[in-house]
């Protein structure tokens, strides 16, 4: 419960800090979805739940949907079934080492980025919105994917640290988390 | 194979969890005119939750602004003061030239008014006298042009005589040296007398007490001598002192600032008397004498 509540708050902050960054340095593409590198962490956690992963996965969803502008419940829906997807994989894949987090959190990235689209394409009509524009929006998501892939594995290794800082880490202690390994 | 009874329960868990933002995307795709209950308590409890969200965002990015923006400001800042610094040697230097012009439009126009014949000099330097306690200064004109005993003039009064010329420049013995003695007069009561210097600001003056002399009142050359030309301002009367017998003793500030000369006039010669048998009234030529310094 505690780490969920973690996961959740760390989430919030993070999409602060990517809006005020954003703000500050005029980005407006290649930003981070750091939220999908979070519950990519919390889907490939023994210590979290799939009842409280997907909570955490789609109350940060629901937060992204209030601070995009998105139509509520597009990205709560897109992060919960990605958490689901991420969740069934991490009973086939394991990640060590920074390379493979990169790797995850772009394909993570792209995996929400896709639903999301999807959950726009079907619901284009009864939101309004032209498909014309969702198809032209996919041609920007690499940029978005890439920065992902930057910045899952430091987000990666500081979530680590920050549940053994709090005790909620479910790895054996003798390791170190932030050598990636 | 039997399904378990936890798996039917974390499945309808899992189903009722991603049936929230099914829900809440049926909200958004409602008609905001016609929208349910449970819609409406939807957005009720987004609007708060968005406003959070922005606030949080705006209060971040406020800082991450401030971060990045004080580095930049601090070279900014740096550029600035580089900038600072040379416009105020730029505007000293201004300052410097404004005050060198008005001195010589000063010079330039007393050059104007007085009809004796001088030639301009410029001060070089300072020397100061163990002995006398008085300040002499030099001028940039030796015996070529200057003669001991000839006057020398500024803008605002009488400065004194040329006391030595050598080759190149020449030492002027100011009016409170007391060696220094010149006619001169009171400008309102014409009480005529001698003005000895004194010390290193002061000079004094004995006239009759017949005079009503008062405190202030402007002393003048009196052209006697035949050194200084008539009406040239000397300096104020700041004290009376009645002295025993029919005299009073003047204490005399001088006019002129000796350590803020920087142009002064030496008198070569004295202007030519009027030809009396000229027409009374008519156009008055003044000497030329030399140049101004360029």
């Amino acid at each position: 419960m505690l780490r969920a509540f973690v996961y959740l708050v760390l989430g919030w902050v993070l999409i602060a800090v990517v809006g005020g960054l954003a703000d500050v340095l005029s980005l407006t593409i290649m930003l981070p979805a750091t939220s999908a590198v979070i519950i990519t962490h919390a889907a490939f956690s023994a210590g979290t739940t799939v009842h409280f992963g997907l909570a955490v996965a789609i109350a940060l969803g629901y937060l992204e949907d209030l601070h995009q502008g998105a139509p509520i419940g597009t990205l709560a829906l897109a992060h919960g079934v990605g958490f689901l997807v991420l969740r069934w994989a991490s009973g086939r894949f394991a990640i060590t080492g920074f390379v493979m987090r990169a790797a995850a959190g772009l394909l993570a990235a792209l995996l929400i980025d896709g639903l999301t689209l999807l959950v726009l394409l079907v619901l284009s009509d009864p939101l309004g919105v032209p498909r014309e524009a969702l198809w032209g929006a996919t041609r920007v998501l690499h940029w978005h994917a890439l920065a992902t892939l930057l910045v899952a594995p430091p987000l990666w290794s500081g979530i680590d640290r920050l549940l053994a800082a709090l005790r909620l880490d479910d790895r054996p202690p003798q390791q170190a988390y932030w050598t990636g390994k | 194979m039997a399904v378990s009874l936890r798996s039917i329960r974390n499945g309808a868990l899992i189903v009722v969890l991603l049936g929230i933002p099914v829900l809440l995307l049926r909200s958004s795709t409602q008609d905001p005119h016609r929208m349910s209950a449970f819609d409406r308590a939807v957005r009720r409890i987004g609007a708060p939750l968005e406003a959070a969200v922005s606030y949080s965002a705006g209060m971040l990015g406020a800082f991450f602004e401030r971060w990045v923006l004080q580095a930049r400001l601090q070279d900014t800042n740096e550029r600035l003061a580089g900038e600072n610094r040379e416009l105020r040697q730029r505007l000293r230097e201004l300052v410097h030239l404004q005050e060198e012009n008005q001195q010589l439009r000063r010079a330039l126009q007393m050059r104007e008014k007085v009809p004796e014949d001088m030639i301009p000099a410029e001060r070089v330097g300072v020397d100061q006298s163990p002995f006398f306690r008085v300040v002499n200064i030099r001028v940039d004109r030796g015996s070529e042009y200057a003669r001991p005993g000839m006057a020398v003039l500024s803008p605002d009064g009488v400065v004194g005589r040329i006391d030595k010329a050598f080759d190149d420049y020449s030492d002027v013995m100011l009016i409170t040296d007391p060696r220094s003695k010149i006619a001169v007069e009171l400008a309102r009561t014409k009480a005529q007398g001698i003005l000895e210097g004194r010390t290193e600001d002061s000079c004094t003056l004995e006239v009759s007490k017949d005079y009503d002399v008062e405190v202030g009142e402007l002393v003048q050359t009196s052209g006697v001598d035949e050194l200084f030309p008539k009406g040239h301002p000397v300096g104020q009367v700041v004290e009376i002192e009645p002295l025993v017998g029919d005299q009073q003793r003047l204490h005399v500030v001088p006019s002129v600032r000796f350590d803020r000369i920087d142009v002064v006039w030496v008198v070569l010669a004295n202007a030519p008397r009027p030809d009396p048998r000229s027409e009374p009234g008519g156009a008055v030529v003044q000497a030329r004498g030399l140049q101004p310094v360029q």
